[in-house]
């Protein structure tokens, strides 16, 4: 136990507005999915420990407001992320076509040192509504869009529902992790991320 | 302007020639105790129920007497409260002694400012010329008047020329006597009571004691009586002053820690030396005198500085009951028009609204009905604003849903809309449960306002402003045009560009900067300056952080507008001082800061956070007012055309140019430290040149800003 080391995993959760942020993160942190959530103005964020083999890392997962008017804030927020989730909604074409906008924004803003390989995970969200009828992005399009972007992984789920949630982001978490460790290479004793339990979801290429 | 402040700042040449009046009076006073404690003292005035207000509650005050005493050719003030009023506040004998004002010579008290409130006591606030204030003396029995009279008859009182009600004392208008360096100011002020300095008052006290028994004997007091000693010229009233002033002001602590500032540790002796206190207490007979003086040296002791910080200023007013409709009628002519209307702000910003009364007075405070209008003039603007109201909404109400697929930016701000008024206050019972018809109204306003004003939209948090307004007035079209109003002074807030955001942010950090100096340099120092922890505050008025009444009882004493329309930034400052202790104890990093902003929701007091942001308005002056740029919302827009003018196609494409260079200015430019060799937004140049024109203000009185505030409220308070 006292060997174990904590460390900081900085996550950002960015997507048009409504489309699950905030319900994505307390379904994750909290384990629970309340219809009152308020729109969220300007940014908050909620920690969760997590453990990988034997180390303990605090995962800070940082909710931003969807609206684009407020993405002059981002620069604040952004600046040292480990791993940025993009989130649409798949019953909405808008949410999904802006997810390049998100990406490219996040890629300025944080200006991270290897935007190239900087981790992306993308999440399609609502997938319980109508059963999944009223859903407007399929899956094969929205893969295809990630497949483009450097196999950015992706996960479809409820937030709602809870449905993939806990995969997700346990894919986001090694995959901050991962940028990381990449960064701290006078971190010699690095964890082998490879071998640790996969997640069910599909996609999670890590 | 700046210029003239300048030198007002610096005149403490009153108290240069003062100190020595001051210890000469006191010598002469020393030397009359010792042959008897009244010979030569006549009590030329005095009143019963004088109060001062240590807490919100007027019901807490701590009442007493005040005097004025003749001595040889000098005169002195003082103020002791009453003994076991078990009625107030129950005080100890500790507490007690730190509010007494023990005998204040007249040649230490630069003016003397009047208040007299229709709706509430008068009072007066003295402010010494070092530029430290008593907290305000509240006249319960009445007596101001006569008060200055009695003053007038003994000392040089003139009224100031820029306020009527500020009577200044001994003000010789002589330049010369001006020219005293800002520094000698602070050495003049003790550093009671801080931590560091516990050892050294143990010491000091005992040697306090044997010096007091020593006192007695040869009956003398002054500091300059113990040889060997550094000579600080110590007056003992203002030793005694600072205790109080410890106690009370926001401003004291700033001049506590510019004086440790400036000064460090090597200070101390002087300390020491200040610890020697003066048993110069007129009131009463030499041994208990000499009793009292020991408690209040230990009650010194026990301070420390964790008590400092849970004090509250407590020269903001204290708050009033709401306003009620058996008052508001004497606001209204017999035809219903508010015959005084600043007087009607300003009882709306001492106490708000009872809640019956918002649905009246909410349209007259938001500027939707003008002051001067009748009851029928108003029920008439009400009905033809109903129909305009219905014109508006009719426009998008008539959109087919086959016209609506072919109308993305319509569709897509209704979808916004949408998803944000089921995301709004659900909780509360008007907006409760599932298919609630008050959430599809805060929809169809909303929606209607965007298409009044399509080129500012929808963005979020309007649905945060419209809804008490919705739920005050009731009505769908009064609620509409209530929002409009609000929105005429709001609107920046969300524009595209954030430059209302923006420019509140930017005047936020220019009054930390110069009325808590210790938190800017802590912001500064964790590259905080940017104040984005504090934009969910200002973007929608506190409408996140106070339970929906106290949200509602914060809007209408904002409306008023009084003192300040930008009273909301001086409230943000106050809550961040009122956490300033913990938020540098506890190191926090901007991560940290935003997640404990964002807790204090629901935790902050706001009356309390009201005084303090009046007190600190006030105190701030002028100076304040320098630091918020023209037009900053909720001040009217000084350019209409220009604000909404970013499209939404535009918005991605603009927002990677600004970024690429900076999607804020950056602190550096904020600050106007280093030249911007981009070209900089109008906040950025605004921010600049206003930068030069406080720095230059600021730059001559050396690193006392403080000393700015006490000016500025000695003549403006
Ligand atoms: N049916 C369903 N509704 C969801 C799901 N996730 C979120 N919602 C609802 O969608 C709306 C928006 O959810 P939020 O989590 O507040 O969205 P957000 O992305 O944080 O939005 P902003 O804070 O405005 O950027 C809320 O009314 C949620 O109840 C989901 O998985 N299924
Ligand atoms: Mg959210």
């Amino acid at each position: 136990m006292p060997s174990r080391r904590r460390t900081l995993l900085k996550v950002i959760i960015l997507g048009d507005s409504g489309v699950g942020k905030t319900s994505l993160m307390n379904q994750y942190v909290n384990k629970k999915f309340s219809n009152q959530y308020k729109a969220t103005i300007g940014a908050d964020f909620l920690t969760k420990e997590v453990q990988f083999e034997d180390r303990l890392f605090t995962l800070q997962i940082w909710d931003t407001a969807g609206q684009e008017r407020f993405q002059s804030l981002g620069v604040a927020f952004y600046r040292g992320a480990d791993c940025c989730v993009l989130v649409y909604d798949v019953n909405s074409m808008k949410s999904f076509d802006n997810l390049n906008n998100w990406r490219e924004e996040f890629l300025i803003q944080a200006s991270p040192s290897d935007p190239e390989n900087f981790p992306f995970v993308v999440i399609g969200n609502k997938i319980d509504i109508d059963g999944g009828n009223s859903r407007v992005v399929s899956e094969k399009k929205a893969r295809a869009w990630c497949a483009s972007k450097g196999n950015i992984p992706y996960f479809e789920t409820s937030a709602k529902e809870g449905i993939n949630v806990e995969e997700a982001f346990q894919c986001i978490a090694k995959n901050a992790l991962k940028s990381g460790e990449e960064e701290e290479l006078y971190l010699p004793d690095t964890i082998d991320v490879g071998n640790s339990s996969q997640p069910r979801a599909t996609g999670c290429e890590c | 302007m700046l210029e003239s402040e300048v030198h007002d700042l610096s005149d403490d040449a009153d108290y240069a020639a003062s100190q020595q009046q001051g210890s000469a009076s006191m010598m002469l006073r020393s030397d009359s105790t010792k042959n008897s404690p009244r010979e030569g003292a006549e009590i030329v005035f005095m009143k019963e129920n004088v109060a001062i207000h240590p807490t919100q509650f007027a019901s807490e005050r701590i009442s007493g007497r005040l005097k004025l005493i003749k001595q040889s050719s000098s005169l002195f003030m003082t103020w002791i409260p009453y003994k076991g009023h078990s009625s107030e506040a129950r005080l100890s004998d500790d507490e007690r002694n730190l509010y007494t004002i023990k005998a204040v010579s007249f040649t230490e008290i630069r003016s003397i400012r009047r208040h007299t409130p229709a709706l509430a006591w008068p009072y007066i606030i003295v402010v010494l010329s070092s530029g430290l204030a008593y907290p305000p003396l509240y006249f319960y029995s009445g007596g101001v008047k006569e008060f200055l009279a009695t003053i007038k008859q003994h000392v040089l009182l003139v009224r100031s020329e820029e306020d009527a009600n500020v009577f200044l004392v001994n003000d010789f208008q002589n330049t010369l006597q001006r020219t005293l360096s800002s520094l000698e100011l602070p050495r003049a002020v003790p550093i009671a009571c801080g931590p560091s300095n516990l050892s050294v008052d143990e010491s000091v006290l005992n040697e306090n004691q044997g010096r007091a028994d020593n006192d007695v004997n040869n009956g003398s007091f002054s500091a300059t009586q113990f040889p060997g000693r550094p000579s600080h010229k110590v007056d003992p009233a203002r030793d005694l002053s600072i205790h109080v002033l410890e106690k009370f002001s926001l401003v004291t602590k700033f001049a506590r820690e510019t004086t440790s500032q400036l000064f460090g540790e090597n200070h101390s002796n002087g300390f020491s030396e200040r610890r020697t206190h003066i048993r110069n207490n007129l009131d009463h007979p030499r041994k208990s005198s000499h009793a009292e003086e020991k408690t209040s040296d230990e009650s010194c002791v026990a301070l420390d500085s964790q008590e400092f910080e849970n004090l509250s200023l407590v020269w903001g007013k204290p708050r009033q009951p709401p306003l009620g409709s058996s008052e508001w009628i004497i606001f209204l002519d017999s035809e219903g028009r508010v015959t005084d209307s600043e007087a009607l702000r300003k009882r709306v910003f001492y106490g708000g609204l009872d809640h019956d009364l918002r649905n009246e007075v909410w349209g007259l405070l938001l500027g939707y009905y003008p002051y001067e209008s009748t009851y029928a003039e108003r029920e008439f603007q009400k009905s033809v604003k109903k129909s305009e109201y219905e014109n508006i909404k009719n426009q998008w109400q008539s959109i087919s849903s086959a016209q609506a697929k072919r109308f993305t930016k319509f569709r897509e701000r209704k979808g916004l809309i949408e998803k944000d008024v089921v995301r709004t206050d659900r909780s509360i019972p008007f907006y409760e449960g599932d298919d609630n018809p008050n959430v599809n109204i805060l929809r169809d306003i909303l929606l209607t306002y965007s298409f009044y004003n399509f080129d500012l939209g929808y963005c979020q948090g309007m649905s945060d402003l419209l809804s008490p307004i919705l739920f005050v007035m009731d009505d769908e079209s009064e609620a509409f045009w209530c929002f409009v109003a609000l929105m005429e002074r709001l609107g920046p807030n969300f524009n595209r560009d954030q430059n209302g955001m923006h420019s509140q942010l930017f005047a936020l950090s220019k009054l930390v900067e110069l009325l808590d100096s210790p938190l800017h340099n802590y912001f500064k120092q964790r590259d905080c300056l940017n104040y984005f922890f504090c934009f969910r505050w200002i973007l929608i008025q506190f409408k996140r952080e106070f339970e929906y009444e106290k949200t509602m009882r914060l809007w209408e004493v904002l409306w008023t507008h009084y003192p300040s329309e930008h009273l909301h930034l001086y409230l943000c400052v106050a809550i961040l001082n009122r956490y300033r202790g913990k938020i540098i104890r506890e190191e926090m990093d901007f991560d940290t800061l935003l997640k404990f902003i964002n807790e204090l929701s629901g935790h902050i007091d706001l009356d309390a956070s009201l005084r303090d942001a009046e007190a600190l308005c006030i105190c701030a002056g002028e100076n304040g007012a320098a630091c918020i740029p023209p037009g900053t919302p909720p001040s009217l827009p000084l350019d209409d055309g220009s604000f909404y003018a970013l499209q939404d196609e535009n918005l991605w494409a603009a927002l990677k140019r600004t970024s690429r260079h900076s999607p804020y200015p950056s602190q550096n430019t904020l600050l106007g430290f280093t030249p911007d060799p981009e070209p900089v937004s109008p906040v950025a140049f605004l921010a600049s040149s206003l930068q030069s024109a406080v720095g230059a203000s600021r730059s001559a009185v050396g690193d006392a800003p403080a000393f700015s505030l006490f000016q500025a409220r000695g003549r403006l308070a």
